[in-house]
């Protein structure tokens, strides 16, 4: 039964301003949802210039797109994927009341996140070698076609901000492992992990939109 | 059912809250019980302090710029003062007065209170969501004393990333940073309305101010997060030159109006749909009577929060957008009127026939309807696309959105303040100092804003300080006006904070009005009801028959 730890052992103190545990905890999960959504529309207006640019300029888009770094890219869909892979393991880990085992996963979790931004890092600096960032002060690769610098632009903007939130979420892991490290904790706060889990698998669904966006289309 | 059960439907209206327990205004004294503290109704009150005194703010800055305006060949200030002015007075009244007004307020005061719930769903969340409002506030503070900005609020670029030669960037960061606290009271709301009502209180059965807060939220989880972006765009612009808007740097300005407006067209129903609301509530009350089409009502809250997402195109009709697309926008803003008139006429009938009170609150509702109809209807002219070629950018623009935001907006928020007042305070408003204030108020506004509708007609444009001299009778009017306007907001600032100390006290129910807010005390105790409410009744539970006036 894997929600015998979640519906029953939960000794967590009602706060004062709930009727019962349940809405307690169901308040938290809808809470992040909405946040979600918050966020894909966050990033919902970069994407959409993105392939608008692609239906106005299919040529220069075409043409930057072939200097993103693929396989980098690719990598670090797999490397994120892996990543949600050992997050769903420490929930339902979590469910079952195993600890060490959670706190494995959530540790895996976090150094695939860290591994996605070594890479991500490597790969600017390889824009950066080959001239590819436009609003730098120095030669531009592609500066005979003008509409490529919007896209590259866009590319910075939502890799950056993907970047951003990464590196937001593996600190707020890391907090939570520690956190969850302590005995009692998973007889209290056990839906945090879950809740969590719903952000970490966030962002790696924004990574596999990006991807094929960015990277793949028009190759 | 026990006894108390009864009174939730039938508002005791004698009772006079003597032997109360401690309520939430006297529970603790310290200053940090306040500023520290997760009672949505003392946050509510953070809220209605802070905007209060931005409100005070950006009324100034619209002074200046009516006296500016006096005279036609701009005398007054120079043009960057002009253009600071307006701009400050743009950015202050929409994002830090407008947008969280009746939501942070009245949404945080009542929602809670109306669905039977102890508190939101996030307390602590909802005490963030003021810090970082003030946070805001405290960089468009900063803006203000070193030298203001010249953008107009509306941040077009590439004008504020390339050419403004003024503090585009930290007035920029304090809007990113209050659109924060709308996306966490939105989310608070959301979760709240979902998950906190209280046994009994279906979706059906929750007043129309709920739904109309419901919507806005909406609004605030989908809307804030796109300006957010746009305005990080323009950020990274003017900052590291990461070109998206200017073409110079391989950026599209058009793109930015696209942005800008799919959140700040939607915004517009953040500051009316509220107002909708509070209407709605005052009209039940002051007439006696159930709302009518309760269900149609509900249901144009959320049609109206969600085809607003699709109109935003009608901002930019002349400037460089396709026709399909203009055309396709100019239809989709005609159909915004639908739900609205599902509203006023709803509204009109359920006055028919009630059992009319005059009172403060129901002169400031009814102002609000005849308004918002003049607003709404010359809404319509400028969807129209050969009308808007020529009152584009005119003062026809600027009266058309000051009637929906001032005379919608503002007087519904005055009409809230006035009708919860006792609840909010335990203490009554005197009613004919009001009465005046809610006349001087409506009369200003009509004859500071009715001339500008002209004015634009005969194609003055805005944002303008030299203007012809045949306009100059109409501006004075509006600058005369302005004035009268002005007198209007000082009557209940000064009377509502006398009544503080000398108002007569309130009982649980001055206004005989159905709800659950009305059950509790005023003011309310620290959890809002003795226990938890049940309801077994519909909302505007009045009798069928309108009472004989009393």
């Amino acid at each position: 039964m894997p929600d015998a730890v979640t519906a029953e052992a939960v000794d967590i103190e009602l706060a004062e301003q709930f009727v019962t545990k349940e809405q307690q905890r169901d308040v938290g999960t809808l809470g992040m949802w909405a946040w979600l959504v918050t966020e894909l529309l966050l990033f919902a207006g970069l994407f959409l210039c993105a392939l608008i640019l692609r239906i106005q300029f299919p040529a220069d888009v075409t043409l930057a797109t072939t200097h993103l770094k693929f396989w980098i890219g690719a990598t670090n869909t797999a490397v994120l994927i892996c990543s949600s892979l050992t997050m769903s393991g420490a929930i339902v880990l979590s469910r079952l009341g195993w600890r060490r085992g959670m706190l494995g996963c959530m540790l895996a979790t976090a150094c695939l996140g860290t591994l996605f931004l070594v890479l991500k890092g490597y790969e600017y600096y390889q824009d950066y070698d080959e001239n590819m960032m436009p609003f730098l002060a120095r030669p531009y690769a592609l500066g005979a076609h003008p509409s490529t610098r919007l896209f590259l632009d866009i590319y910075y903007v939502t890799t950056g901000l993907h970047g951003v939130h990464l590196i937001t979420g593996v600190s707020i892991l890391l907090v939570l492992t520690w956190q969850a490290s302590r005995p009692r904790f998973l007889q209290m706060h056990q839906n945090r992990i879950e809740i969590y889990g719903l952000y970490w698998h966030f962002i790696d669904l924004i990574w596999i939109i990006v991807f094929p966006v960015l990277y793949v289309l028009n190759r | 059912m026990s006894p108390l059960d009864s009174l939730y439907r039938d508002p005791d209206t004698a009772r006079i809250t003597l032997d109360r327990p401690a309520d939430y205004l006297h529970a603790e004294h310290t200053l940090r019980s306040w500023f520290f503290t997760t009672d949505h109704k003392r946050i509510a009150l953070l809220y209605l302090a802070s905007i209060t005194g931005f409100f005070v703010l950006g009324a100034i800055a619209a002074g200046l710029v009516r006296l500016s305006l006096v005279v036609p060949n701009g005398v007054i200030f120079t043009n960057d003062t002009y253009n600071k002015l307006f701009t400050m007075h743009g950015v202050i009244m929409v994002w830090f007065f407008l947008i969280p007004s009746i939501p942070a307020t009245f949404g945080n005061f009542l929602i809670p209170l109306m669905i039977g719930a102890k508190d939101l769903a996030f307390p602590r969340l909802n005490l963030l969501s003021w810090y970082v409002f003030m946070t805001g506030a405290l960089f468009t503070m900063v803006v203000l004393i070193v030298g203001g900005v010249d953008t107009g609020w509306t941040f077009y670029a590439p004008f504020s990333t390339t050419y403004s030669n003024f503090y585009v960037i930290p007035a920029l960061i304090g809007v990113i940073i209050v659109g924060f606290s709308s996306i966490l009271t939105g989310l608070n709301f959301i979760v709240t309305i979902h998950k906190m009502r209280c046994p009994g209180m279906t979706w059906f059965r929750m007043p129309i101010f709920v739904w109309t807060l419901y919507a806005t939220s909406l609004i605030f989880l989908l809307g804030t997060p796109v300006i957010t972006l746009a305005l990080i765009l323009l950020v990274m612009e003017r900052a590291f030159h990461i070109g998206v808007f200017d073409p110079k740097l391989g950026g599209d300005p058009v793109l930015f109006e696209h942005l800008f407006w799919f959140y700040s067209h939607p915004a517009v129903y953040i500051m009316v749909l509220p107002g909708m609301g509070v209407v709605t509530e005052l009209v039940a009350a002051f007439s006696q009577k159930r709302v009518f089409g309760y269900r149609f009502v509900a249901y144009a809250s959320i049609g109206l929060a969600s085809i607003t997402f699709f109109v935003w195109g009608h901002h930019m009709f002349v400037n460089g957008q396709s026709q399909l697309a203009s055309t396709v926008f100019s239809f989709l803003s005609f159909a915004v009127a639908v739900p609205s008139a599902v509203k006023v006429y709803n509204w009109t009938a359920t006055i028919h026939k009630g059992a009319i009170r005059l009172d403060t609150p129901m002169l400031y509702a009814m102002g609000y309807i005849g308004l918002f109809v003049l607003g709404g209807l010359t809404g319509l002219f400028l969807a129209t696309l050969a009308v808007d070629a020529h009152l584009h950018d005119t003062y026809f623009v600027v009266a058309h959105f000051h009637y929906i935001m001032v005379g919608g907006t503002m007087l519904a928020f005055l009409g809230g303040l006035h009708y919860w007042w006792p609840k909010f305070t335990g203490r009554m408003y005197p009613e004919a100092w009001g009465r005046v204030g809610a006349l001087l108020i409506f009369i200003g506004f009509n004859v500071t804003f009715f001339p500008q509708f002209i004015l634009g007609y005969l194609g003055m444009p805005r944002r303008y300080h030299v203007y012809p001299p045949e306009f100059q009778l109409l501006n004075v009017l509006s600058s005369a006006g302005s004035t009268i306007l002005a007198l209007g907001y000082f009557f209940p600032m000064i009377y509502l904070v006398w009544s503080l100390w000398f108002g007569k006290r309130a009982p649980a129910n001055p206004w005989q009005a159905k709800g659950l807010e009305w059950t509790t005390s005023s003011p309310p105790p620290a959890h809002n009801f003795l226990a938890i409410p049940r309801v077994d009744f519909e909302p505007y539970d009045y009798p069928i028959k309108a009472p004989e006036r009393a």
